[in-house]
C-alpha cells in the first residue's frame, strides 16, 4: 500500500496526500521562522546581558 | 510621511516602530491566513483538469512571488544602506534574506510536491525551477557572505553589492515560462491563467497573508539586530537590562 493510497480517506481522496504534505510543509516552515526569531531574540539579550554584567561596556 | 520615513534612520525610533508594528501585521496575518485557507480548502471548486491537485497552488504561487518581492527589497534596502549609508536599511536587507530563504525553500517544495502527480516528477531542469533554485542559491550566498565578516558595516557592504547584482535573476524567473518552451505551466493570474472567481479569490487572500507574514517577521527580527548592532548605546542597555526572560 502507498503513501498515496493510504492517505486517500482524506478528503481530495487521491490528490490528498500532495495537498496535505505541501500544506504541512508550509505550516511547520511559518512555526519554525517564528520559534526561531524567538529564539535569536532570547539568545541576543542573553549574551548582551552577560557582556553588561562584566562591566567592559 | 516622508519624516516619518527618515525618523526611522534612527535606531531607537526604528527599535520603537517595530515593536509598534508587530500587533498591526501579526493579526492581519492570522485573519488572513484563515479566511484565505477557508477560502482556498473548502469554497473553491475542484480544477477541471487538475482535480483537488491544484490547491497546492495557493500555498506555491504567494511565497513564490513573495521569494522575488523580498530578494527586490532585500537589494532595494541594501543599496539604500550602500548609497546614504543608512544602518537600518542594512538590517532590514539582512534579516530579510532567511525569510525570503525560506519562501523559496516552500515555493520549490510545494511546487516539487505538485509535480510528483502532474508531471509524474519530484524534479526537471526546466527553466523556471532552475531559475528559482539558482535564487535559494543567492539567498544563501547573501547569508553565509554576511556572516563571514566581524565589522557589520563590511558585511552589510559586501552582501549588499551581491544581492543587487544578483538581481538579474528576478526578470529571468519572471519571464522564463515565456522565453523557453517550459514544463512549468504558464502563469496563473492575468490571460490564460485561473477564472474562476474564488480560486483567484483564494490566491489574493493567500498573498495578502504572506505579505503580512513576511513584514511581521522582518519587524520581530530586526528588533533583535538593532540590539546586537546598537549594543554600545546607552538605550540598548537600559532596555536589555529591563527585560526579564
Amino acid at each position: 500500500m502507498t503513501m498515496v493510497e493510504y492517505f486517500s480517506f482524506l478528503p481530495y481522496g487521491k490528490y490528498a496526500f500532495y495537498v496535505w504534505l505541501a500544506y504541512g510543509v508550509a505550516i511547520l516552515t511559518v512555526i519554525f521562522l517564528f520559534l526561531n526569531a524567538r529564539r535569536n531574540h532570547n539568545i541576543a539579550i542573553n549574551s548582551l546581558k552577560n557582556k553588561y554584567s562584566r562591566g567592559n561596556d | 510621511m516622508w519624516k516619518w520615513i527618515q525618523r526611522q534612520a534612527s535606531p531607537k525610533v526604528f527599535y520603537q516602530t517595530c515593536i509598534n508594528l508587530r500587533s498591526w501585521f501579526f493579526w492581519p496575518f492570522i485573519g488572513f491566513i484563515a479566511v484565505g485557507l477557508y477560502w482556498a480548502l473548502m469554497v473553491s471548486p475542484a480544477d477541471y483538469q487538475q482535480g483537488d491537485g491544484y490547491r497546492i497552488i495557493f500555498i506555491h504561487v504567494p511565497s513564490a512571488i513573495l521569494s522575488m518581492m523580498i530578494y527586490a527589497i532585500m537589494a532595494i534596502a541594501g543599496g539604500i544602506g550602500l548609497i546614504w549609508q543608512i544602518k537600518m536599511a542594512e538590517i532590514v536587507a539582512k534579516v530579510s534574506a532567511p525569510i525570503g530563504a525560506a519562501f523559496t525553500i516552500v515555493a520549490l517544495a510545494t511546487g516539487a510536491i505538485w509535480g510528483k502527480p502532474m508531471w509524474g516528477a519530484w524534479w526537471v531542469w526546466d527553466a523556471r525551477l532552475t531559475s528559482e533554485l539558482i535564487l535559494l542559491f543567492l539567498y544563501l550566498a547573501y547569508m553565509s557572505l554576511n556572516s563571514a565578516f566581524d565589522n557589520p558595516r563590511t558585511a552589510a557592504k559586501s552582501s549588499s553589492i551581491l544581492a543587487i547584482v544578483g538581481l538579474v535573476n528576478l526578470p529571468i524567473i519572471h519571464y522564463s515560462v515565456k522565453w523557453w518552451n517550459t514544463l512549468h505551466q504558464g502563469y496563473s493570474v492575468g490571460t490564460g491563467g485561473l477564472k474562476d472567481p474564488d480560486m483567484l479569490i483564494a490566491l489574493s487572500l493567500m498573498f495578502v497573508a504572506s505579505i503580512f507574514l513576511y513584514t511581521t517577521l522582518v519587524v520581530i527580527k530586526a528588533k533583535t539586530e538593532v540590539l546586537i548592532r546598537e549594543q554600545n548605546a546607552r538605550w540598548v542597555k537600559d532596555e536589555v537590562q529591563g527585560v526579564i526572560l
